[in-house]
């Protein structure tokens, strides 16, 4: 009995010690504020503020009035906030493979960014929770059923669970590169990646599963979800290192950017190829409910937005200067990133397009021909204020570690 | 333990709305919430004038089609939506998140959200109510005037049910998408 109490303290000693000797540096409020003040910056700082206060106004007028706050209906039960969750989301996949470049396989060129990129998925899917916990309805049921009644062919049940776990190794591996634990690192990384990837692919079949929307229906999400995580991760590699580096770059960050916009190039060569094939075989033979959804969705202007911000602009940076303006590719990453939005925008909705009872009209009503949406302002506040949390978490992040790979190990 | 279903002879539909009339009495459907629980919907004549088909213009009255194979149970994370002794489908309540993500995987579009609750609601079969205190119809069979519903139980053979679905042709909504609705559509 004594024995055991010994061994528990012990425990608890070893923790509290695991803990304590996180490397963090001491910080206080005027540490957050003490940040070069040029107008780049204070702009930013501005926004910050601006998104978080955006959040509170959403996320208040959505406790009041619930789902009629946002622009959701019936017809179109998920709306901007499940987009922007679906954003976070692969974005944070997108930079945990970007991290395990270097610390899980070992490629010794990236293992410059990997603590700042694992930081970033972290910081990434906690604001992807914090925006989808005003869209489920009840948060807390959830997390209690969740466990108490598993729904276990459910993708959401997957997905979510998945995720949960994935959001812990990543805490855990970041917590083993801050101590330069690299070999326990890269265990609990590559169970990070795995899980992440899991989870991410049930994401994507969250919407393969559903049988009678064919414009989703299948393998195709599940797949593309893994492959536009990959070219989000490297998109936002390249906006931390600009920041990082203010765009002067030392020989080894220019080393890893120039190969990393080399395989962004092949990523989006393959994602176009995909994009392609996916448009042509839903028009192919004119089948109800998937060819006219594909010709309604190549008139829309969001698709287009997808199609030349999300990938051929920053193709052509890349191909133009065969992955050697890194410069241009920064610039270019902002751009994809809007793309990127969009092309999480449209998976939504497009799911959603194609009415699917057509017999609920009155006499000499012609039936609606696609089921419309469009964000309120309390979607809209609260998707940006996501984003205003995600920065601010990053930033804080930048203050309390060193996020720079360490000189030597 | 039975396995309800319901008939509907739709082509005697009227539309005269009393069945949706009647299920917002005893369901205690909200105002306003219109074409929810169930509804009557109206079928324009296919076809172009002077070629039109007039018999195709028939009133479809219609709701959850407590498929056996149903895709909102099998989407649901928390296992909210359950199917019951009776082979209804159901949602408890208690347990529904409101992830919506049933609303987007039925075919039918038969779910919605109850704004009492906030979590998904439909059409039960008067499972809470009628059922509930011993009826053996629905609210919607007991008040149509033309007889288009038929509810029963589908194990029994002799039930009304059971003879109308071995006596007369009938199809189901949806039928390719492997669901195996229980509302059955005699033509
Ligand atoms: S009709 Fe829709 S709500 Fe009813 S059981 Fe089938 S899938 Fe579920
Ligand atoms: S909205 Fe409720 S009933 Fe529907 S799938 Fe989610 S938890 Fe289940």
């Amino acid at each position: 009995m004594a024995e055991a109490t010994v061994k528990k303290e012990g425990i608890v000693a070893q923790v509290k010690e695991f803990i304590t000797t996180i490397p963090v540096n001491k910080i206080g409020i005027k540490d957050i504020f003490n940040y070069p003040k040029t107008p780049v910056n204070n702009l930013i700082a501005l926004l910050i503020v601006l998104f978080l206060a955006m959040f509170a106004i959403g996320v208040g007028n959505y406790l009041i009035h619930g789902h009629h706050a946002y622009g959701v209906t019936r017809q179109h039960p998920w709306g901007l906030l499940i987009a922007v969750y679906i954003f976070f989301v692969v974005s944070s996949t997108g930079l945990c493979i970007v991290g395990s470049l270097g610390d899980v396989f070992g490629f010794k060129d990236y293992e410059m960014i990997s603590k700042r990129a694992i930081f970033g998925s972290i910081v990434t899917i906690m604001a992807g929770f914090a925006v989808i916990a005003f869209e489920i309805g009840h948060p807390i049921t959830m997390l209690i059923y969740n466990v108490l009644t598993p729904g276990l062919r459910s993708a959401i049940w997957w997905m979510g669970t998945l995720y949960g776990l994935y959001l812990t190794f990543m805490i855990i591996e970041f917590v083993f590169l801050l101590k330069h634990d690299m070999k326990s690192a890269k265990i609990f990384g590559l169970a990070g990646l795995l899980i992440g990837l899991a989870a991410h692919s049930n994401l994507g079949g969250v919407f393969g599963f559903l049988n009678t929307r064919l414009i989703s229906n299948g393998v195709f999400y599940p797949t593309y979800f893994i492959l536009t995580a990959f070219i989000t991760g490297i998109y936002l590699a390249f906006i931390m290192m600009g920041f990082r580096y203010k765009l002067n770059f030392p020989e080894n960050a220019k080393k890893m950017l120039v190969n990393l916009a080399k395989i962004q190039g092949l990523l989006l060569a393959i994602l176009m190829f995909f994009e392609t094939w996916k448009m042509l075989t839903g028009v192919y033979g004119g089948m109800p409910g998937r060819a006219d959804v594909v010709e309604h969705i190549l008139t829309t202007p969001p698709f287009w937005v997808e199609v030349i911000a999300g990938m051929l602009i920053p193709f052509i940076i890349i191909i133009s200067s065969k992955g050697n303006n890194i410069k241009g590719l920064f610039w270019g990453s902002f751009i994809g990133m809007v793309g990127i939005f969009f092309m999480r925008y449209d998976l939504v909705h497009d799911t959603q397009l194609k009415p699917l009872q057509m017999m609920k009209i009155t006499e000499y009503q012609l039936p609606p021909k696609w089921v419309e949406y469009f964000p309120s302002a309390s979607e809209i506040m609260i998707s940006l204020g996501g984003l205003g949390l995600c920065l601010l978490l990053y930033y804080v992040g930048t203050k309390l570690f060193n996020l720079d790979a360490d000189e030597a190990h | 333990m039975a396995r309800y279903g319901m008939a509907l002879d739709y082509k005697n539909c009227i539309n005269c709305k009393a069945c949706e009339v009647a299920c917002k009495e005893e369901n205690g459907v909200l105002l306003g919430a219109d074409k929810h629980r169930i509804w009557v919907g109206a079928n324009n004549p296919d076809g172009v004038w002077p070629n039109l088909d007039i018999a195709s213009a028939a009133f479809m009255p219609s709701q959850c089609q407590h498929c056996e194979e149903a895709p909102c149970e099998e989407v649901c994370p928390t296992h909210a939506t359950y199917y019951d002794e009776n082979g209804v489908v159901r949602v408890d309540s208690d347990k529904c998140i409101l992830c919506s993500y049933c609303m987007n995987a039925c075919p039918y579009d038969a779910r919605y959200v109850d704004d009492r609750t906030v979590t998904v609601d439909k059409c039960t079969f008067c499972s809470d109510t009628r059922l509930a205190r011993g009826e053996t119809t629905t609210a919607c069979q007991n008040t149509c005037p033309t007889k288009v519903r038929t509810f029963g139980d589908l194990d029994d053979p002799e039930s009304e049910i059971s003879i109308l679905l071995k006596t007369r042709d009938h199809f189901s909504l949806k039928a390719h998408l492997g669901t195996k609705p229980k509302l059955f559509y005699l033509t």
